[in-house]
Order: C-alpha cells, then sequence, then structure tokens
C-alpha cells in the first residue's frame, strides 16, 4: 500500500517511514505457481500452464525462512491459482510458523469449502476474491462462464470458515459502470475490505486494448471512486485503491483517507516495501513487473544479497526528476509522485517516468480543451509479463467538463 | 544495513479545495487560499463537531 502507516491499528501490510529506512519487504507478494484454472482477459502473467522450473516444495519452505529474515509482514500468495500447487498448504503452514501474516488471491472458481477448510486449518490469515464487474461481464473477463457465481460461493466458504475476505477489483471500459452496484453486493456478501487497480497494459491486457481506460477517463474515475470510498466507509467497507490509481486532485484525500485526511500517494515503492516473487524463483521489486526489473534468482543468491544488492531493485530509490519525461516531467507533483506506478508507466509506454494514467494530469488537460488517447503501436510478443507499446496523442476534448 | 529506501516528499492538504500543496508555500497553489487560516478554521470547525457527538453520546447514556 501506498499510504505511511501511522496507526497500529492499520493492516500489517502497511508500511511506514521506519520501513521505508530500513527497507523491509513489508509486503511480499509471491505467485507460489502459474497453473490457473480461470482464462483472463487482463492476466499480466499470461497464467494457464505452471511454468516449467518451479520451485520444490523444499525450495519454497526455504524461501519462507528467507523472507522472514528479512523482516517482511505479511506474505500474499498469487498465481495462477495458488490452490493449484500441491503443498500450498505446506507453504501457509511454514509462512504463519515463521510469524508472518498470509493471504490469499484467488479468482475463486475452485475454492471449495474444503480447500477453505484445509488452508484456515494451516493457518490462512485472509482471502481476496477477485471480482470483475457482475455476471456475464465477470465471466467474459474471467474466460469461464458461471465464473462470477463460483467466486460469491468462495466468499461464502471463506466467511464460513471465520477467515477475513476481501475482494479486487480490476477497473476497465467492462467494469467501470458496474462499480457502484458492484459494491452492494460486496458489502452484501459480508466483505469489508475491497482493493481495486486500474486494468494495465500487460500480458493478456495488451492483447485488449479496447479494454484498457483512456487517460480522460480518470476524470470520471477518481471522483466516482472517491464517492464509493465515502460511501463505503460509512457502510463498513474498507476500500484500497492500488498504487496505479491516481493521482491528487480534489478527490486524492477522499481517496486514500485510512483514518487520516493528510494521507496521499507518495509514489511507487516497488523494492522499498514491496517484494514481487515469481514461482520459479525470480525476485522482482513488484510483482507486475517485466523481466528488464528481475534482480536475481533465488536459486543462484541469496534473497538477502538480491534484495539488498541486485541493482535492478534499486531504481525506485535512484529514481530522480532527471529521470522522468513527458508530462511527468514538468508536474507540480512531480517530486512526490515520481510518475506514479512503474508498472504501468512501464506496460505503455515502454519505459518508466512518464505515467498518462493520471487525475491532476487529465484535469490539466482538460482545463486546456484537450486530452490524451492512447494508440497502440506495437503488440505483445506473448510472453508472461510483457507488454506492446502505445503512443499518446494530444486531441480536442470537447465533452463539457465533468465534476472535477 | 540496507540502503534506505526512498524517503517521500510529503505534501499538504488545503482544506478549501482539498488538493494538496507544497508545504513550503504559505498560499494554495490551487485555490489561493491562506493554508494556515483554513487548517485553523478546519481545526475549529471539528472541535466543535467533536463536542457536539460528545454531548450527544453523554445525553443518549443518560436517557
Amino acid at each position: 500500500m501506498t499510504a505511511l502507516r501511522t496507526s497500529e491499528t492499520l493492516p500489517v501490510r502497511y508500511s511506514g517511514l521506519d520501513d521505508i529506512m530500513r527497507r523491509v519487504p513489508v509486503s511480499v507478494v509471491w505467485e507460489i505457481t502459474l497453473a490457473c484454472d480461470l482464462a483472463c482477459q487482463h492476466c499480466g502473467s499470461r497464467a494457464g500452464r505452471r511454468r516449467r522450473d518451479e520451485l520444490s516444495t523444499a525450495e519454497a519452505l526455504d524461501l519462507v525462512e528467507q523472507i522472514a529474515e528479512l523482516g517482511a509482514r505479511s506474505v500474499g500468495l498469487i498465481g495462477g491459482e495458488a490452490y493449484l500447487r500441491k503443498d500450498w498448504l505446506q507453504i501457509i503452514a511454514a509462512i504463519r510458523a515463521a510469524g508472518m501474516e498470509c493471504d490469499l488471491q484467488t479468482g475463486g472458481r475452485n475454492l471449495s469449502e474444503e480447500r477453505v477448510a484445509q488452508a484456515a486449518a494451516a493457518g490462512l490469515n485472509a482471502v481476496g476474491i477477485s471480482l470483475d464487474g457482475i455476471g456475464a461481464t465477470h465471466d467474459r473477463l474471467r474466460g469461464v462462464i458461471g465464473s462470477f457465481e463460483m467466486a460469491l460461493a468462495a466468499m461464502r466458504h471463506v466467511r464460513a470458515h471465520g477467515l477475513e475476505v476481501g475482494v479486487n477489483t480490476q477497473i476497465n471500459a467492462l467494469t467501470l459502470t458496474q462499480l457502484p452496484e458492484l459494491m452492494d453486493i460486496i458489502i452484501d456478501a459480508g466483505c469489508r475490505n475491497w482493493q481495486l487497480a486500474i486494468t494495465t497494459a500487460m500480458g493478456n491486457a495488451a492483447d485488449h486494448p479496447d479494454m484498457l481506460l483512456q487517460p480522460w477517463q480518470m476524470l470520471e474515475v477518481m471522483p466516482l471512486l472517491a464517492d464509493l470510498a465515502r460511501k463505503g466507509r460509512e457502510r463498513g467497507l474498507f476500500l484500497q485503491p492500488a498504487s496505479n490509481i491516481g493521482y491528487f486532485g480534489p478527490h486524492e484525500s477522499a481517496l486514500r483517507n485510512v483514518m487520516n485526511e493528510e494521507i496521499h500517494f507518495h509514489g511507487c515503492n516497488a523494492g522499498d516495501t514491496v517484494m514481487g516473487i515469481e514461482a520459479d524463483g525470480t525476485i522482482k521489486s513488484c510483482p507486475g513487473l517485466p523481466s528488464p526489473y528481475a534482480g536475481g534468482n533465488v536459486r543462484e543468491r541469496r534473497l538477502r544479497d538480491i534484495w539488498e544488492n541486485a541493482e535492478p531493485m534499486a531504481f525506485n530509490r535512484r529514481r530522480t526528476l532527471d529521470d522522468l519525461w513527458g508530462y511527468c516531467r514538468g508536474c507540480y507533483y512531480a517530486e512526490t509522485c515520481m510518475a506514479g506506478c512503474t508498472w504501468t508507466a512501464h506496460a505503455l509506454m515502454g519505459r518508466a517516468g512518464n505515467n498518462p494514467m493520471c487525475h491532476h494530469r487529465a484535469l490539466d488537460f482538460q482545463s486546456r480543451g484537450l486530452r490524451e488517447r492512447l494508440v497502440k503501436v506495437k503488440d505483445a510478443e506473448g510472453r508472461s509479463f510483457d507488454h506492446g507499446e502505445f503512443e499518446i496523442v494530444v486531441e480536442a476534448f470537447a465533452q463539457a467538463p465533468v465534476d472535477a | 544495513m540496507p540502503e534506505p529506501g526512498r524517503i517521500p516528499v510529503p505534501l499538504r492538504l488545503c482544506r478549501g479545495c482539498q488538493h494538496f500543496v507544497r508545504i513550503e508555500n504559505p498560499a494554495c497553489d490551487f485555490c489561493g487560499g491562506d493554508l494556515a487560516a483554513l487548517e485553523a478554521a478546519h481545526q475549529l470547525r471539528s472541535a466543535e463537531v467533536q463536542d457536539m457527538i460528545a454531548r450527544l453520546r453523554a445525553a443518549l447514556t443518560t436517557h
């Protein structure tokens, strides 16, 4: 999360200034397998079949110990589908035994009551279930008819076993208008946490440019999310915007208000307090970043050595204003924001430092009667975590100003 | 000891227009408001609301 940890009552995956100073990987996101039982149109890793060389059980359990040695507080298991790995319960138990919290992020297609019971017994703390729109919209995005109902059933299983349940939602051209109704469904299902992220043009999503939001749509996204955050709080739902949602503008405080109105986006935290791990032991500073950001592999180097010394892991703390380009280079918020989410910027523009998916930026263009439109100019190659390339076209924006 | 991460550059919330602004500026770069005066007025309003909530709670407890 991007908000600074200001209270001990916040979830453990929130980071504070002391974590940044000591550079603790507070939140580790671990793809334990690439095997998947869904076929999501937006999947950045193009999950489906397991990787040829995924870590063995012994290697995975050793990695758990190495993660704990770095002071991590939270390990999120993702895939693919994490439960398709035979030793997933052993990994959960090892994470809990090492004193860290463990959550599972899942599409929930085959998260049966039996699997939930086993995971709860192993010590799993929480489950985040993906709901991308309602009914047929979700089914279309997830590539499996009936997957929406299966995800809701999985939520019921999780609640029945006393685990905390959250929902993850992709914001894109198909889901945007459904978010208010989806929030009602989520609240009625007893969910307390809702994490939202903009669909990033990586992997399968790069092959579906019509699904992606255009930069000017941030003019709609930010007021909507701020409104949902306010209404959700009143009904006991805590809305968590991912790092690729922003930035600034008049709704920043309302959107990121975690018990404190002064909280704002602080820039990408990849490699500072966040770590990503691929199923073959590749270590990255953020789970979504493409291969040039890989710091090394735990089969070749100790995790601490990669985390502390690998240069690809250090891009964030090395980044200066000189690394920014395009609009972001001269932006009012440049020093704080540093072009926002590195993953989003790189996936769209082929390199970090200029991120058109920004509310402040869209407002600035709108005030001049302009908008930015992304045009795909290069296809992705079809590999895990690959991306195409987009160009920004600046054009007249005739639309009447929306509520800023 | 590992090299520290990037220390975020903090911003200040303008209570007039709800934009975040650079902390060194006395006036809001977006609405022109006096940041200190707006903050003082906000604190006063917050204190009044808290006082009202406390009185309401007390009244509910006694009845």
